[in-house]
């Protein structure tokens, strides 16, 4: 009698390390839910926002200018950041305020990345603490899906930060 | 006669997938094998060795001073360094050039190499001694072999999250079999005892 309860017990411990597993792997690389809170990234996400972050772009390396990107925090591991793509690495980032009558910049370094939040006025990122290294990146936000009416996917950045590359087509 | 050929494929799919998260899983939280190449280890883990690495200290935050870690690379996140750790967050370490060096390194790292490398003459020919204090989620990391290990000296802290495991046992060479020594350098700064020394 007791031979069969703990059959039964191992069996089903078994059985929940083994889909335990297999959605710690559809969380890792498929792709997971995020409940974000904070104010660094309004209008285009508010406290309380659900949003889906896929996991392919991160480890195919495809990662890219404007993106919103969840990653783990440099000062906390156990902290996540929810943050814009500003400049990827080589890319020039200006870091004086508009009013400053002379421009500083910076640039990039190899393997890291400049996030900004889009609530400049109210937000912790790379102008405080520096570019983060591109392995900090957990994934990239691609869908919000709470509150209902705005579901739908994210919108460009409202900030007019991110340096796009000069168009090759003529200008008149 | 297709029908049973695709079913078999799918269950083996099936299993192929199962068994591959479980083993994904066991390397994610129990510990992985590893083999080292480089120099800046040395002499502690030399070229070719194989080490096994455990995760459970860096989930459970429990990684110390004078531990081997690796870590990914904070300039490649597809490349794993394996370095010591010689000081946690608030630890301050004793650096040869000036703390902001680091800054000016850090920033204009390939864009700007040939002023950096102009900074550090200027820094080696004054010979200060300057105290760096780690910040806040930041480990500083040292290969044991200092004359030939690009670390923390030359990039910075890095941030604690890039850790990814222990590294508590030596596997191969089998003459070199078991734990690993402590530091060769004297770079760790133990903290005061409190007994009374005479």
């Amino acid at each position: 009698m007791f031979r069969r309860v703990l059959g039964k017990t191992l069996g089903f411990v078994g059985y929940t390390i083994q889909y335990g597993c297999i959605a710690h792997c559809a969380f890792e690389y498929i792709g997971e839910f995020v409940v974000c809170s904070g104010p660094s990234m309004e209008p285009t996400i508010v406290n309380h926002d659900v949003v889906f972050s896929e996991r392919m772009s991160r480890h195919l390396c495809k990662i890219q200018k404007g993106d919103i990107v969840i990653a783990k925090s440099p000062f906390d591991p156990n902290v996540n950041i929810c943050k814009r793509v500003i400049g990827l690495e080589g890319d020039k980032i200006c870091t004086s305020s508009p009013s400053n009558l002379f421009k500083t910049h910076k640039y990039v370094p190899k393997g890291h990345v400049w996030l900004e939040g889009d609530n400049l006025k109210n937000s912790t990122d790379s102008r405080s603490y520096g570019p983060i290294p591109y392995a900090l990146i957990r994934g990239r936000v691609c869908l919000k899906l709470w509150p209902p009416h705005t579901f739908g996917t994210l919108s460009e950045s409202p900030t007019q930060r991110i340096n796009k590359p000069p168009s090759n087509s003529d200008s008149d």
